[in-house]
């Protein structure tokens, strides 16, 4: 067997050993945004990505919701209605800073 | 601006009145440590924050955060073909993570979306990717696994997908 098809078929190997579907990359995808993941889980993972752009979507996907979640979290975040204290807790809360002052 | 920054976090809209007066409270009390090292604006959200995670806490004193069958499956849980492979694949957004939070109707689905998370994934979420705690934080504060708090965000993030792709990305078309 000549060396260059026996590197070829170590190389197939090898891929299909590392080889995931898109089922077990989306879990890691969502893991990979909260920890590190061990090095084999990472090689595989990039290994798909690089392959598959439908995960690549989905990766996007997970951080546009991860922008969109911290922009909400901020003080002057727009939402769909004005949210404001009613009048009666405003009093409320009146009353009881009047009362501990 | 103390109950909005409330709400978007607690939800319910009693509890989030009660943070705000208990704040305002620690807040007088506490008025003459003020030393005006930092805005008297932030050193009020330095306190609200506390007062959050407070009730946090309480929360987990009533219920547990570890998952139930009660919490139901993942969305994606039919979404493959036997082969593994997407059965209906993820739309592509068009758009990228810093433009999106410029797009305020886009912010305001993400508002209702997360409002329609079951609670115990809400209040997960908002303490991961709001309140911006790391994962040891919230499984030493709320009594949980690790493995647990993956499943319970990676879930939360599936259904607000889900959700985004209904309301919003749906109705632009």
């Amino acid at each position: 067997m000549k060396p260059d098809s026996l590197f070829a078929k170590f190389d197939t190997w090898i891929i299909r050993k590392l080889r995931i579907t898109c089922e077990d990359t989306t879990p890691l995808i969502s893991e990979l945004m909260d920890h590190s993941l061990p090095l084999g889980k990472r090689i595989r993972l990039k290994l798909h990505l690089a392959m598959c752009k439908v995960c690549g979507c989905y990766q996007k996907q997970l951080e546009v919701i991860r922008s969109l979640a911290q922009k909400l979290g901020e003080s002057d975040a727009p939402t769909q209605q004005q949210v404001t204290l009613s009048d009666q807790a405003k009093t409320k809360i009146k009353n009881s800073l009047k009362q501990s002052s | 601006m103390l109950y909005r920054y409330t709400l978007v976090r607690v939800k319910n809209p009693d509890a989030a009145e009660e943070i705000v007066q208990v704040t305002l409270l620690a807040a007088l009390q506490a008025k003459t440590s003020f030393q005006g090292r930092s805005t008297e604006k932030s050193w009020l959200f330095g306190i609200l924050k506390h007062k959050i995670l407070d009730h946090f806490r309480e929360l987990k004193s009533r219920r547990t955060y570890e998952l139930t069958p009660e919490d139901g499956s993942d969305p994606l849980e039919n979404a493959y073909q036997s082969d593994g492979h997407w059965e209906n694949a993820p739309k592509n957004w068009d758009t990228d993570p810093h433009k999106a939070v410029e797009n305020k109707q886009l912010v305001a689905a993400m508002s209702q979306c997360l409002d329609r998370l079951p609670d115990k994934s809400r209040n997960i979420f908002v303490l991961k990717e709001i309140e911006g705690l790391s994962s040891d934080e919230i499984c030493k504060e709320m009594d949980i696994k690790p493995t647990n708090l993956w499943v319970i965000l990676h879930r939360a993030r599936n259904q607000l997908r889900k959700c985004l792709e209904t309301h919003h990305w749906n109705l632009k078309k």
